[in-house]
C-alpha cells in the first residue's frame, strides 16, 4: 500500500482539535468525570453542562464527539445557535453520541423545542447518550415545553467554573504545544496579564501570533509579542 | 472486514477538517465495507446531502488511495448499521433492513419500569391500584385507561409496568409502548410508501397498545383520524388501550371531540406530585438501586427542597451521587448541601413561612394578620391549617419553629393542621384544589 500524503489547504493548521485527553479541566473535572462516562457507555440519561461563555463547554462537547469516533461509534455535534431546521435531528438516535451546543437558543421556540424532545425520547429508546451544553441551568431558561424542561433537569447537571490563572497558562501552552508553537511560561503570563481571560479571545490571539511567528520565522518572546499585538 | 478502510478515510480527513465541521457531518456517518463497496450511511437526508455536496469527492480519492489501484465503490445512504448502545470497537458487518413501510414490531416495554420499582404514595395510589387491575384483567372494563398528571410523575413508569405484567404472563403478548409522535411518524412513513394497510394491521393487532403523552396529537388531524379508527377497532376487540397525557383530556386543545369523549368510556385517573414521605421514599429507593447507602436525612434535605416532579428529584440525586464519587466523600447533609448548591438557590430565596402567609392570605382574600391571629372562625382555620401544611411540606422548619412563625402556637397545632389537610385534601376536591394552586403558585 502506498500513502500518499494528505493534501493540506495551507490556511487550514488545524491541529488544535479538542480532545479529552488535552482538556485542561481545572476546577472542570467534575464535568469532565461525567462526560467520559457518557462516551463510555449508558449511564445517566443526558449530561447538561452550563456555565459562562469560554469555560470550555463546546471543547468538551467537541472532544466527546471525537473520542466516541476513536471507538468507532458514531456521534453528531450541533451548535443550536447556527441556522438549523428539526429535520436535521431525523434518524439521530442511531448515534452513539449526540452533542447540542448553545441549547440555551433552544428555550421559546416551541417547535424546535419539541424536537429536541422527541430526540430526547428516541434516545432513551436506543440507548444513546445525549450531552448538551448551555450558558444557563435548564431551571433559568424560559422553556414552553415543561415535557422538555423536566427532563434536561433528569439527567446530570454539571456548572463549569472559569479557569483559574495556572489552569489556564497550562491550557494556553498546551494548545500553543499542540500547534508547535514553543510558548515561554513568561510569555503566556504576558497575555494573562494583559488580555481579556476568556479562553475563546486568548486562543484566537494564538492564532494570530502563531500566524505573525511563521511568517517571520520568530519565537514567541515578550518583546516579538509586544510588536506584534502593540504594547499594552 | 473490519472497516479498515473507513478508518483509513477517518483519520486522514481529520487532519484536513476543521473539528466542527468533522463532528457534524463526517463522524455521524456509519460505515459498512466489503472488498468491492464501502457504504455510508447517514442518519438524515441532511447529513446526506452535505456530505455529498462537500465531501464525496474527496472520501472517493482516499477510498482510491487506500486500495491502491483497486476500486471499490462509495455508496451514500441514509440509514443505520445497528443499536449505537450495544456496537462496539468493531465497524457493524450486518446492516438493519430499511424501515420501508415504517413500522416495526419490537414492543419497547423497558424491563426496569415494573410495579415493584414504582415507589407508592397518596398521589399515584389510585392511579397504581387502576394499572395493576388492568394488567390483570386487560381489556376488560377500564378500557381505555387514562392517566394524566403533570410531567415527571410516573405515569410512563406505570405504563412499561401494565406492559411487564402481560408479558410475564403472555411471553407471546403483542404489547407496543410508544410514545405519540412515534405513532404520527410511522403513518406518515406509511403513507409515504403505500403501506397504510400494513400499519393499520400492525396497530390493529396489539394485545394492548400503551401510549404516551397524547397531547402530541393536538393540531395533527391527519394521526387523529387514524387514530381513532385504530383506537375504535381496539376497543371493540377487547384490546387493551392505556394512554397518558400531561392534562385532563377534555383541557387538551386541537384534539377532536369524538376522540376526547371516547377517552372517557374507560376510566380516567389523575397522578398528583408526590407529597414529601413519597418523595423520601423515591429517594431511598434510588439510591438502593444503584446500590448508594443514602442517610435518611439527606433524603429529607432533598425531599424537601425538591417537589415538583421526580425527575428533578432523581436529577439531584445523580448530582449528589456522581459527585460522591468523584470526591470519594460521604454523602452527608452538608455535602450534599454543597454539592447542590447551584440547583437550590432559586429554590431556598423563595419559599419561607412569611412568603407562604402571604400567598396563602392573598388566595383566600383575607390578611395575614387573620392567620397570625387566635380567631377561630372556619374561614379563617382553614386557610392557617393550609398554611402550616404548606410551611411543613415546603420549608425545612421545625414543626415548634412552624408554630411560632404562626403567631405563637404549639407544635402539636401545626401538627393537627398537617394531619388534617391531608384528611381533606382526600374528602374535599375543593380543599385538594386549593392546596394543589397554592403548590403550583408557590413552587413556580
Amino acid at each position: 500500500m502506498t500513502e500518499v500524503p494528505a493534501q493540506l489547504p495551507l490556511n487550514i493548521r488545524w491541529n488544535d482539535a479538542a480532545s479529552l485527553e488535552q482538556f485542561v479541566a481545572g476546577a472542570n473535572g467534575r464535568a469532565l468525570a461525567a462526560v467520559r462516562q457518557l462516551v463510555a457507555g449508558p449511564g445517566a440519561p443526558a449530561v447538561y453542562l452550563y456555565g459562562p461563555e469560554g469555560v470550555g463547554k463546546s471543547h468538551l462537547l467537541q472532544a466527546a464527539c471525537r473520542a466516541c469516533g476513536h471507538l468507532g461509534l458514531p456521534s453528531f455535534y450541533l451548535p443550536l445557535a447556527s441556522a438549523w431546521s428539526p429535520a436535521m435531528l431525523d434518524g439521530l438516535e442511531s448515534m452513539r453520541l449526540v452533542a447540542l451546543d448553545d441549547l440555551q437558543e433552544l428555550a421559546g421556540d416551541p417547535g424546535r423545542e419539541e424536537a429536541v424532545f422527541h430526540l430526547y425520547n428516541r434516545l432513551r429508546d436506543t440507548g444513546g447518550g445525549l450531552l448538551m451544553a448551555a450558558t444557563a441551568r435548564p431551571a433559568d431558561l424560559d422553556w414552553v415545553l415543561p415535557d422538555l424542561a423536566s427532563r434536561l433537569a433528569w439527567g446530570l447537571v454539571e456548572r463549569m467554573e472559569p479557569l483559574d490563572d495556572a489552569s489556564l497558562l497550562q491550557a494556553l501552552r498546551l494548545r500553543a504545544e499542540r500547534r508547535g508553537l514553543d510558548l515561554p511560561e513568561e510569555t503566556g503570563r504576558y497575555l494573562l496579564a494583559r488580555y481579556p481571560r476568556h479562553s475563546h479571545a486568548l486562543f484566537a490571539l494564538l492564532e494570530r501570533l502563531d500566524r505573525a511567528a511563521l511568517a517571520e520565522q520568530r519565537r514567541l518572546t515578550i518583546p516579538f509579542v509586544k510588536s506584534v499585538l502593540g504594547q499594552r | 472486514m473490519d472497516g479498515a478502510v473507513w478508518q483509513y478515510c477517518l483519520e486522514r480527513l481529520e487532519g484536513e477538517i476543521p473539528d466542527q465541521q468533522l463532528n457534524t457531518w463526517i463522524r455521524p456517518l456509519q460505515a459498512v465495507e466489503d472488498a468491492s463497496q464501502l457504504r455510508l450511511l447517514a442518519p438524515n437526508r441532511f447529513v446526506l446531502d452535505w456530505v455529498r455536496e462537500h465531501y464525496i469527492a474527496r472520501i472517493e480519492e482516499l477510498v482510491d488511495q487506500h486500495g491502491a489501484g483497486r476500486a471499490r465503490q462509495v455508496i451514500l445512504d441514509i440509514g443505520s448499521s445497528g443499536s449505537p448502545a450495544t456496537a462496539g470497537r468493531k465497524a457493524p458487518t450486518s446492516v438493519a433492513p430499511q424501515q420501508g413501510a415504517g413500522v416495526v414490531s419490537s414492543s419497547n416495554i423497558n424491563p426496569r419500569f415494573t410495579f415493584d420499582t414504582f415507589v407508592e404514595g397518596k398521589s399515584n395510589q389510585l392511579a397504581r391500584a387502576a394499572c395493576t387491575q388492568v394488567a390483570d384483567n386487560p381489556g376488560g372494563s377500564y378500557n381505555p385507561l387514562f392517566l394524566y398528571g403533570g410531567v415527571g410523575l410516573g405515569k410512563t413508569h406505570l405504563m412499561h409496568a401494565i406492559g411487564n405484567v402481560m408479558l410475564q404472563k403472555n411471553p407471546n403478548a403483542k404489547v407496543l409502548y410508544l410514545h405519540s409522535e412515534r405513532f404520527v411518524g410511522d403513518m406518515v412513513k406509511a403513507l409515504q410508501h403505500n403501506a397504510i394497510n400494513e400499519f393499520k394491521r400492525h396497530y390493529r393487532s396489539a394485545d394492548a397498545l400503551l401510549i404516551d403523552d397524547i397531547q402530541f396529537f393536538a393540531g395533527k388531524e391527519r394521526s387523529q383520524e387514524e387514530f381513532f379508527h385504530t383506537f375504535n377497532a381496539l376497543l371493540e376487540g377487547q384490546q387493551q388501550v392505556v394512554l397518558t397525557c400531561d392534562r385532563y383530556p377534555k383541557e387538551v386543545d386541537g384534539l377532536e371531540e369524538r376522540l376526547k369523549s371516547r377517552f372517557g368510556w374507560g376510566l380516567t385517573v389523575a397522578i398528583e406530585p408526590p407529597e414529601l414521605e413519597t418523595r423520601v421514599a423515591i429517594l431511598m429507593s434510588k439510591a438502593a438501586q444503584e446500590g448508594i447507602d443514602l442517610p435518611d436525612e439527606v433524603a429529607f434535605f432533598i425531599g424537601k427542597r425538591i417537589w415538583s416532579n421526580i425527575r428533578e428529584l432523581e436529577g439531584a440525586l445523580r448530582r449528589v451521587i456522581a459527585n460522591a464519587q468523584f470526591t470519594g466523600s460521604p454523602i452527608t447533609v452538608d455535602f450534599t448541601k454543597e454539592a447542590l448548591k447551584d440547583l437550590l438557590a432559586l429554590q431556598d430565596k423563595l419559599v419561607t413561612v412569611e412568603n407562604i402567609q402571604k400567598t396563602v392570605a392573598e388566595y383566600f382574600k383575607i390578611r395575614v394578620s387573620d392567620l397570625l391571629s387566635k380567631r377561630r372562625s372556619r374561614s379563617i382555620t382553614r386557610p392557617r391549617q393550609l398554611a402550616m401544611a404548606l410551611s411543613k411540606e415546603l420549608t425545612s422548619h421545625s414543626l415548634p419553629e412552624i408554630g411560632d412563625a404562626f403567631g405563637g402556637r404549639d407544635h402539636t397545632t401545626v401538627l393537627h393542621a398537617c394531619r388534617k389537610v391531608v384528611e381533606l385534601r382526600e374528602s374535599d376536591p375543593r380543599i385538594a384544589e386549593d392546596y394543589a394552586n397554592l403548590l403550583r403558585t408557590l413552587t413556580t
